[in-house]
């Protein structure tokens, strides 16, 4: 820099300069320090004070390689007789990161650059020391967290990665994504999308692209669970979960999601489900042959007695040697024997209403949401999605909350059962509470399966009616049993635009009269 | 008396405790010329019956109070004979292979076809005619051996020992003479044909 002066006398110029530079000197926030081809130190400016701890006047004349801590000592000293002896300007120009050392013996990160005064001879150098501990530290932090978050992604199987949309970047891959995708280091750039397109699994696809397409058309975020046939040749299930920013026009600016490999999850919930399963089966198959044993024990009476009346009758007939009496008590006791074995079925039909129940006061959409997220992994393993539409005016109903379930669950279970045979994109399962019009609270399931066939809707809710291949016929029955038990009634309905609707209804209780029951 | 009760019209006794089953296998069997007799717990039949009736037992298995396999087990402690049919639902084979090892002579699953259980019972009386006729028997034996005096006794116990006359005669100290006379009055007062018919009487009772 020249400053230019007109008319200035030689020695107020030189006063002038002298006030200027210690200006320059002082407002400086590097350390400044001017030391000779000996390494003697001349000036140490403000910030070089503050810096090392020293005050200029302690070190004026001490050699400059006091403020470097060993090896750096030791090699500044050579690389300073390096210059001198053969002009090798190993550090001079040069900005280097070293470490620094205070005057209580405290070392810092520094940077460290050095410059030959010119027109100095012996030479005279000027150097400059930035503390950079704070920036080293961030970086060292920035590091660290990175790391920690490349082990995390590691540990959860989960890879994150944005897309721009507002420049021509490359879309970012985190380290562990590529994993999850199965992209190899190293393979030509390919941006996120375009390597998922391919892997979609299916049957997947088209809800994948219509996430995708709600993105594009406005939508801020997107979750999603689906497939990915992973180029290791195993098929994953990923959930995916991305969000974009906009900008104030609202054009979007980035994307920005996570993938998250949630194969080991499903598979423990598959596994967990089975195994639920299993034991409900048990459970059904053992309480269903102690029923039956008991029914098979308690109609073998009457059935005993009733044979043996009417082959009495036969013998007593053909032989001739017998009373009108006689036969007429026999036909009697017959009637009244049919009857009785009657009774026994009967009373095993109304076994579920005679249970002990415990009635609550509940919400009737409640009672619904939970048995939703009961029923969502089977319904998920089965392909079948699950909508719900809840009574805006959230009726209160007396009921006990496990019996109900099980005929909600027990219907879900039917029309996931009814739709195997339909196309996947079909498989829905409309869940919905409403008050009717008597004020009754009715529940509904509705599906897309193939409907009740009307010839056999007469018998649907009779007991050990069936049209499953190992059914026992004995769900709509007891659903049926419970819900009457309830003060309510079930029954079915085509859905129009195809499908079976499922009803039932409880009786409404008003809030009022509810607590009034305290 | 005993004679007479043996010989008497055999009964069929059953023991149900369901009023039904056991009102219609009453007509049943009168049907077919049978004479019947029904009670309603085991207790019951215990407590009437006597052991020297003729007939035989139509059980059912499964009863409140008394089941049929302890009605089973007091005749067993008895040295009841009286054959027993035991009529069991579907679910009770493992108990009739019991009632089985415990003697009885047959198990009738209900509902059951009439002629099944008529046949069953049928055999049922001839065998017990034949235990009763056996048991008559082995009593006349006894009977007839209580009329010998100490001395034809000890001459029968030798005789069926197969010792010959003049043995007989040095062990008892006798003339063989004597021996004669003693072992032709054993054989009229015990009705023996042979020498063979006197053993096999003796080896039936158990008294060789």
């Amino acid at each position: 820099m020249t400053l230019l002066r007109v008319a200035e006398p030689q020695e107020e110029r030189a006063h002038r300069l002298e006030r200027e530079f210690q200006a320059v000197l002082d407002a400086a926030v590097d350390a400044v320090v001017l030391f000779d081809h000996e390494g003697r130190i001349e000036l140490l400016n403000h910030a070089g004070e503050r810096m090392f701890g020293y005050n200029e006047q302690e070190v004026i004349g001490l050699k400059v390689h006091i403020l470097l801590p060993e090896p750096y000592r030791s090699q500044h000293e050579d690389y300073l007789r390096h210059y001198i002896e053969l002009g090798e300007p190993r550090i001079v120009g040069i900005g280097r990161e070293l470490l620094a050392k205070r005057r209580d013996g405290s070392e810092f990160y520094a940077e460290l650059a050095v410059g030959r005064v010119q027109g100095t001879d012996p030479p005279r150098f000027v150097g400059f020391i930035r503390d950079v501990t704070v920036r080293r530290n961030a970086e060292e932090a920035l590091r660290r967290s990175e790391a920690q978050l490349t082990i995390a992604q590691e540990i959860a199987n989960l890879g994150n990665y944005v897309v721009h949309y507002d420049g021509d970047y490359e879309d970012y891959w985190s380290p562990h994504l590529y994993r999850v995708l199965g992209r190899r280091f190293g393979d030509p750039y390919i941006g996120v999308y375009d390597h998922l397109a391919p892997l979609v699994h299916p049957a997947d696809r088209a809800r994948w692209q219509q996430a995708r397409e709600e993105l594009d058309a406005g939508a801020r975020s997107m979750d999603i669970e689906y497939r990915i046939n992973h180029p290791d040749g195993t098929l994953r299930y990923v959930h995916h979960i991305a969000q974009v920013t906009l900008n104030d026009d609202g054009q979007v600016l980035r994307e920005v999601g996570t993938i998250h490999d949630i194969t080991d999850r499903r598979r423990a919930e598959d596994e967990a489900r089975q195994m639920q399963e299993r034991i409900a089966h048990f459970g059904r198959i053992s309480t269903m042959g102690e029923m039956a044993a008991g029914i098979a024990h308690e109609v073998n009476q009457p059935l005993t007695a009733i044979a043996t009346y009417a082959q009495a009758c036969q013998r007593l007939i053909s032989t001739g040697n017998f009373t009108n009496e006689e036969i007429a008590e026999a036909l009697a006791h017959i009637g009244a024997q049919a009857l009785r074995a009657g009774e026994v079925i009967r009373r095993l039909r109304t076994f579920v209403k005679n249970r002990e129940v415990r009635r609550e006061l509940m919400e009737a959409n409640r009672l619904l949401e939970d048995v939703l997220t009961l029923a969502q992994t089977d319904a998920r393993h089965n392909g079948v999605q699950i909508s719900i539409e809840t009574a805006s005016e959230s009726p209160l109903v007396q009921a006990d909350a496990v019996q109900i379930q099980q005929v909600i669950l027990n219907l879900i279970r039917n029309s996931i059962d009814a739709m195997q045979s339909v196309p996947e994109s079909r498989r829905q399962i409309l869940l919905r509470t409403r008050v009717d019009a008597e004020g009754d609270v009715e529940f509904m399931v509705a599906d897309r399966g193939p409907g009740v066939d009307p010839a056999a809707a007469a018998d649907l809710f009779n007991p050990f009616f069936t049209t499953k291949p190992g059914g026992m016929g004995l769900g709509l029955s007891i659903s049926r049993s419970i819900v009457r038990a309830h003060g309510g009634k079930l029954w079915c309905s085509p859905n129009p635009g195809g499908g079976a609707r499922f009803f039932f209804t409880l009786p409404a209780i008003t809030a009022s009269a509810g607590s009034s029951q305290q | 008396m005993r004679q007479n009760q043996a010989n008497a019209r055999p009964t069929i006794f059953v023991v149900d405790d369901d009023a039904a089953v056991r009102d219609a296998l009453k007509l049943l069997l009168r049907s077919v010329g049978q004479s019947v007799e029904t009670f309603a717990s085991a207790q019951e039949f215990l407590d009437a019956y006597s052991e020297d009736r003729p007939g035989c037992l139509v059980l059912d298995i499964r009863m409140p109070g008394m089941s049929g396999l302890e009605l089973q087990q007091k005749l067993n402690e008895r040295h009841s004979i009286l054959p027993i049919i035991f009529i069991t639902g579907h679910g009770d084979v493992p108990m009739a292979v019991e009632a089985m090892q415990a003697g009885a002579v047959d198990f009738i699953q209900k509902p059951f076809r009439d002629q099944d259980l008529i046949d069953r019972i049928n055999q049922a009386l001839e065998k017990d005619a034949a235990n009763r006729a056996a048991l008559g028997e082995r009593n006349d034996i006894r009977r007839r051996l209580e009329t010998l005096t100490p001395r034809e006794r000890e001459v029968l116990d030798l005789v069926v020992r197969g010792k010959a006359n003049k043995v007989i005669a040095g062990d008892l100290k006798l003339s063989q003479r004597t021996v004669e006379i003693h072992r032709a009055r054993v054989m009229e007062k015990m009705q023996a044909s042979s020498l063979a018919h006197l053993v096999r009487m003796v080896l039936e009772v158990g008294q060789a």
